[in-house]
């Protein structure tokens, strides 16, 4: 048996290591298998299961979902409220649910909610992409990591793919000068999450630059990199640098990705039936979550998929309703209907293939909306209290847990917040949250801060 | 930015974990003996009025004049007890006349400090807006998590941290039928039973019974509760004692506020003012101001009352011991040699030497013009012994026209050139206005001047865009006050501003000033029409304060209000104050950001974030250069010079043991990647093969074709951010969707390791028939000269011996047919090497 809860750090890229070591050291290396060995006793079930496949995917939907008209409705409110639409019944008899999420009333034995959730920040997006993610607020000039990447620090890699993935690519910036959650932060760049930048519902979709130029022999390619070491062992100028030594470990990293075919397949949609690419949806939502789903399958560790990239952009969560965001009654027309299809596949899949009860998913995002429509038909940002969603990882599916008023405004019950949420992930990770990592001058620094905890209700 | 919302409970275990950890490792500065030869009692003189007036005294042992950490063993006596006794460190007045306070500690040192009594007949009152304000403040009843949240919490409502205490007393006392104070009876208000949790108070207990809190808030309800009056003194001005102290890791220090109002009567708040570190990686604070020093470096400690903010700075030297020689003998070209050297002496940290002549032809051609030399200047510069060789190059490198490129290219980030928000031949008017402007060194005061007050047709006046960017008087505020100032006004819309002292008055005054504003053809879709836009002013016209209902008197910010009759152009206005030699916000903010261009760092970091609660890491040199640029007349091309002059910019970016661990007091360069546009650059001189730019990716995923620019145009002339390029998204271009430099991204990513490696930039270039590869293979060179070449193209540099020898033996064994596959290998790692990516 492992003894995954030891919390000391786990070695990354090992710079100057060959392939071969690579993949004897880690989790692994502490047994002396290697991989092929290790994947052959795993199948032989020489492994215990659970033991270290654990990981998330965490879906952020950038922008603030309306808690009032998805997850949390309120028909009997009156109806500048309860909004246009109306709730349906589940396969679980706690869950009621709205009726642009049809697809969710299939699989609600399977996920719970959240509906008591809040956070102290201030109203703008920033401030919840960052606390949603990393459990606290930036404060100090201490940029706390990412769950993901605390993940990736403590367990590190496990293939030769990355711990830590985010999809499609990072959040862009909101208007509040903030860091957005998502990085390394004071565990270090090394443990900034690897984002794909590309579009994986694109017909031609491919890893960027994955593969050297089809004319390139190994041969070529092994003079390159001898050829690339002499000019960096000269000049010394690098050493007290954190971007100039994550660089280094980017080739490794890259260079691990490259060579392996495993690796490389993880990322290639084209082998998953069309039906099963149709049953996610053919959009870049749904497209991410099968990638998710296949990424966490071959080893990768912590997978955030942001459903919008920024809003900016006319199509988001964040339904003010005036130009140029969609309202209230409009969500109903592309962004509910695709969230529903992708969510649900995404649940769907996982259990069929029994990677639920080791994979959390986290339906995250950085606030609420406003109890009441605005004149625009929309609501505006409301972090008093929103819903999140939560499955497999050892999450009883079914439940509600926590409440709002009778007006969706605040919790009435068994308020959680965001140190809570993300101590509920780390569960769901099998990490100990009250364990400790290095923080900003080597000062010890909780998981999350003393008193989160995680929301024990949700496992079963 | 905080919002200083919640409660952090874990905090206290924190700074427990932290002091244990930190108690032992003292060693480690036991280097430095300090030799406290004397103590200061601080404050040095105080004013007491009144008997409930009071002022805790601070006694810290000196050396010259550094202070250093709390005496001990301290004996106070009043040379007239029956004015003023010290209890616990306390002076409590007795009757009114002066006294000296003397203190003893250890060693038979001493020090004194007066205290007048005064107002000692007269019956002391609370005040609401000066003490059951701060009460509430400090116990945290008003903060967004609490009563003020928006809609309040529990049907009760504050204004965020009291900034409006008119309603903040209506609501105590007249809302809920009145049942929050009870006059008779004060211990049975609901604003006592409820903090106290003698009834059930959902948000715990703030303030227990009997405490001096709970005794303001009852005598307060108890003598009538009487309301905010306009005759109330105001807090003028916050004092924080000690202002600047060094001390060890692992030491403790308590923080002093003073209040000075209007009336001239002082009072200790130190109770009710909140606590906040600036860099937690130095100091960290509890709430009551008590400070510990968990690391080496500067760091400060923010006091927050009333919408005031005032600063206590901490220097803890660094663990290493070196000779004063170092800094007497040290090359110093001008004041910030000066200023840097004494900082760093300060702090224990040893300068790096001078950079090389080949490192700095590199670093001086990336950081003023945005270009990797030439080989023939590098051969040039490195065999010229002229010893005035670096100053020259520092001139023919900020009159070359690829700087103006730079430079307006730097600027059209700030101002937005987007050609998602703007139509192409709008893009192309503001960009021409803001290079034309460049070009000629248009000092930086008129440039903003001519923005903030454009007026005309956006495709003749390319200033005006700036408001067809922004087109509502908020935003116009917003982004004036963050592009030109460095600060960000937007929390102060909805409430005061909880790290500034921005109130949301003065807000809605500075908003107001835009509020005459307009155009014909805002609005609409960015895809369609002309975009032409005709910007005017209206002569009436006024943006509402929606807290009160009605205009805010337009100011901009602590400046007089402009006359409310006035139907003249109130930017003009504006731009007098905004530009001002005295408005220190205006060349602080120009001067940091020219600073943070050659460091890759800024003296306040983040470059654009010059709130007051983000302190410089050197403040007198962001002082002394931003006077300096004023006294320049705002000449940004002197500055620019007086930074590249100086040995700072100039030493080596190689790390010292003595200064490896430092990243913000300049003691040497600091290595950073190339920006994007500067690095794709650098690889189309290298190659000799331009990037097509020939569409526009819109907001919709649409793309645009354009025709705005020729083959050969670099990243750096391109007018545009929604230029389609995967090579300038990939490596962190600024998109300018805000005023913020946060949007630009300099960190090497896996992605960006993925696309040098493979993709199709360096590899195809290298391919192309065009390429410098080619052309080196006609040129008939041996082995080693084609190894100096490249050398000398990418890196500005000789190869070391033992690089040439290795790769000389590797291009030797390649058979001839092979040779064009073998040097697009040796260029492609080269320009994959760090040392090309990285600029040093």
């Amino acid at each position: 048996m492992f003894d995954f809860l030891a919390e000391s750090k786990a070695p990354i890229c090992g710079v100057g290591r060959s392939r071969r070591e690579f993949l004897q050291i880690g989790a692994l290396g502490s047994i002396g298998l290697s991989l092929p060995q290790y994947l052959a006793a795993k199948q032989a079930g020489g492994v215990n299961k659970g033991n270290d496949n654990k990981a998330c995917i965490l879906i952020f939907n950038l922008g603030g979902p309306s808690q009032l008209d998805l997850w949390d409705m309120k028909p009997d409110a009156p109806s500048e409220i309860r909004g246009p639409f109306k709730p349906i019944r589940t396969k679980a008899p706690d869950i009621d649910i709205s009726e642009i999420l049809p697809l969710h009333a299939k699989v609600a034995d399977k996920f719970s909610l959240v509906r008591s959730c809040q956070h102290s920040g201030a109203a703008v997006h920033d401030a919840g992409w960052q606390m949603m993610q990393t459990g606290r607020r930036f404060t100090g000039g201490v940029e706390t990591p990412h769950a993901g990447a605390v993940m990736s620090y403590l367990r590190g890699r496990k293939t030769d793919l990355p711990p830590f993935v985010v999809l499609p690519e990072l959040m862009g910036r909101g208007g509040g000068n903030l860091p957005n959650g998502q990085a390394g932060g004071f565990l270090g760049k090394a443990h900034d999450p690897f984002a794909l930048m590309a579009d994986p519902s694109k017909p031609d979709f491919k890893v960027p630059d994955l593969l050297p130029p089809d004319q390139f022999g190994a041969s070529r390619l092994e003079r390159r990199r001898s050829m690339r070491e002499i000019v960096d062992q000269t000049v010394k100028n690098f050493e007290a640098s954190e971007d100039a030594r994550l660089l280094d470990e980017n080739f490794q990293s890259a260079y691990r990705i490259m060579t392996s075919v495993e690796a490389r397949s993880a990322f290639d949609l084209s082998k998953e039936p069309e039906k099963v690419r149709e049953r996610y949806g053919m959009n870049r939502v749904g497209q991410c979550f099968l990638l998710a789903r296949r990424l966490v399958e071959s080893g990768v560790r912590f997978v955030t998929v942001n459903t919008f990239l920024t809003v900016f952009n006319e199509l988001s969560w964040d339904i003010h309703g005036s130009k140029p965001f969609v309202s209230v009654a409009q969500m109903k027309d592309m962004i509910a209907p695709m969230y529903d299809k992708a969510y649900s596949a995404l649940i769907e899949d996982l259990f069929q293939r029994g990677m639920l009860d080791d994979t959390m998913v986290a339906g995250l995002a950085e606030f609420g909306r406003t109890p009441k429509v605005n004149p625009a038909g929309g609501r505006d940002h409301w972090p008093q209290c929103f819903t999140v969603s939560f499955a497999g990882g050892g999450v009883q599916g079914g439940q509600v847990v926590g409440a709002s008023d009778p007006m969706g405004g605040y919790p009435a019950e068994r308020p959680v917040d965001p140190g809570d949420i993300v101590a509920t992930i780390f569960r769901g990770l099998g990490l100990n949250h009250e364990s400790h990592l290095p923080g900003p001058a080597g000062r010890p620094f909780p998981l999350v801060d003393f008193g989160k905890e995680p929301i024990r209700e949700l496992f079963g | 930015m905080s919002y200083y919302c919640n409660r952090i409970e874990g905090f206290f275990g924190l700074v427990l974990v932290a002091a244990l950890l930190c108690g032992v490792p003292n060693l480690l500065s036991a280097d430095k003996k300090r030799e406290a030869t004397a103590i200061v009692v601080l404050p040095e003189k105080s004013v007491l009025t009144g008997s409930e007036s009071s002022q805790r005294l601070i006694v810290l042992d000196r050396d010259g004049g550094q202070l250093l950490g709390e005496a001990k063993e301290l004996h106070y006596s009043s040379s007239n007890e029956q004015v003023a006794a010290v209890l616990d460190g306390v002076v409590m007045p007795k009757g009114n006349g002066r006294t000296t306070i003397t203190v003893k500690a250890a060693g038979g040192r001493s020090a004194k400090t007066e205290i007048e009594v005064k107002g000692m007949e007269l019956v002391s009152e609370w005040s609401f807006r000066r003490h059951v304000i701060p009460v509430i403040s400090k116990e945290g009843c008003n903060m967004g998590a609490c009563h003020g949240a928006i809609s309040g919490k529990g049907g009760f409502r504050l204004s965020l941290r009291g900034y409006d205490p008119e309603t903040d007393f209506n609501r105590i006392t007249r809302e809920a039928r009145g049942r929050r104070i009870e006059l008779s009876d004060p211990g049975r208000s609901l604003l006592l039973t409820k903090a106290s949790t003698a009834l059930k108070h959902t948000g715990g207990r703030f303030i227990d019974v009997g405490s001096r809190d709970y005794r303001v808030l009852s005598e307060w309800i108890a003598a009538g509760a009487m309301p905010p009056q306009e005759i109330d003194a105001r807090l003028e001005s916050l004092e924080i004692f000690p202002k600047l102290s060094t001390l060890k890791v692992g030491d403790f220090q308590s923080i002093l506020v003073r209040a000075n109002y209007t009336d001239g009567t002082q009072e200790d708040v130190t109770r009710w003012a909140k606590f906040t570190s600036s860099n937690e990686a130095v100091v960290t604070t509890d709430k009551n101001g008590r400070v510990t020093i968990v690391g080496n470096g500067e760091g400060a400690v923010t006091a927050w009352f009333s919408s005031q903010i005032g600063l206590a700075r901490f220097s803890s030297p660094f663990p290493n011991k070196i000779p004063a020689e170092v800094f007497t003998r040290a090359v110093r070209q001008n004041f910030i040699d000066d200023l840097v050297l004494e900082q760093l002496q300060r702090l224990h940290l040893k300068p790096s030497p001078r950079s090389t002549d080949a490192e700095f032809i590199r670093r001086v051609y990336i950081d003023t013009a945005g270009i990797i030399p030439s080989p023939d200047e590098t051969r040039d510069f490195l065999v010229d012994r002229s010893p005035d060789k670096r100053g020259r190059l520092i001139d023919q490198l900020l009159g070359r026209k690829e700087t103006v490129d730079y430079w307006a290219y730097r600027w059209s980030d700030m101002l937005l050139v987007n050609g998602r928000r703007l139509r192409p031949e709008s893009v192309k008017a503001y960009y021409k206005w803001i290079r034309e402007r460049v070009a000629n060194n248009t000092p930086w005061d008129k440039i903003v001047r001519e923005v903030i007050t454009a007026k005309g047709e956006s495709n003749v006046n390319g200033a005006t865009n700036f408001f067809g960017v922004h087109q509502d008087p908020e935003t116009m505020a917003e982004n004036v006050s963050q592009a030109f100032m460095s600060l960000s006004l937007a929390c102060a819309k909805c409430h005061d501003h909880p790290m500034d002292k921005w109130t949301n008055d003065q807000y809605y005054a500075f908003a107001n000033l835009f509020a005459r504003v307009r155009a014909k053809g805002w609005g609409g879709d960015a895809r369609n029409g002309d975009g032409k836009r005709t910007i005017y002013v209206e002569p009436r016209g006024d943006l509402i304060q929606p807290r009160t209902g009605k205009p805010q008197p337009a100011a901009p910010l602590d400046a007089e209000p402009v006359s409310q009759g006035d139907p003249g152009d109130r930017r003009v206005h504006l731009a007098n104050w905004l530009t001002s030699p005295d408005n220190k916000h205006f060349s602080r903010s120009i001067t940091n950001r020219i600073w943070a261009n050659y460091f890759g760092r800024g003296l306040v970091d983040p470059v654009d974030d010059l709130r007051s609660s983000n302190p410089a890491s050197n403040e007198a040199l962001l002082e002394a250069l931003s006077d300096y640029l004023v006294e320049q007349k705002f000449d940004q091309k002197a500055l620019m010079r007086l930074i590249l002059q100086s040995e700072t910019y100039q030493r080596s970016s190689e790390a010292l043991y003595e200064n490896r661990d430092e990243d913000r007091f300049f003691s040497r360069q600091y290595p950073r990647r190339l920006m994007a546009e500067v690095l794709h650059d650098a690889v189309v001189s290298v190659t000799g093969v331009p990037s097509d730019f020939n569409a526009v990716a819109l907001r919709d995923g649409s793309t645009q074709k354009t025709d705005f620019y020729p083959k050969g145009t670099r990243a750096l002339e391109l007018y545009d951010s929604a230029v389609e390029s995967y090579f300038l998204k990939t490596f962190g271009r600024n998109e300018r969707e805000l005023a913020c430099e946060c949007e630009r991204s300099n960190q090497p990513s896996l992605i960006q390791v993925l696309h040098v490696s493979n993709g199709n930039t360096i590899n195809d270039k290298l391919s192309d028939k065009s390429s410098v590869v080619d052309h080196l293979l006609k040129e008939n060179m041996s082995d080693a000269q084609l190894v100096e070449e490249v050398y000398l193209l990418c890196l500005s540099r000789m190869p070391e011996k033992g690089e040439l020898e290795r790769f000389v033996k590797i291009l030797s064994a390649v058979k001839a047919d092979e040779k064009k596959d073998a040097l697009e290998d040796l260029f492609w790692a080269v320009m994959t090497s760090r040392e090309f990516l990285f600029q040093h």
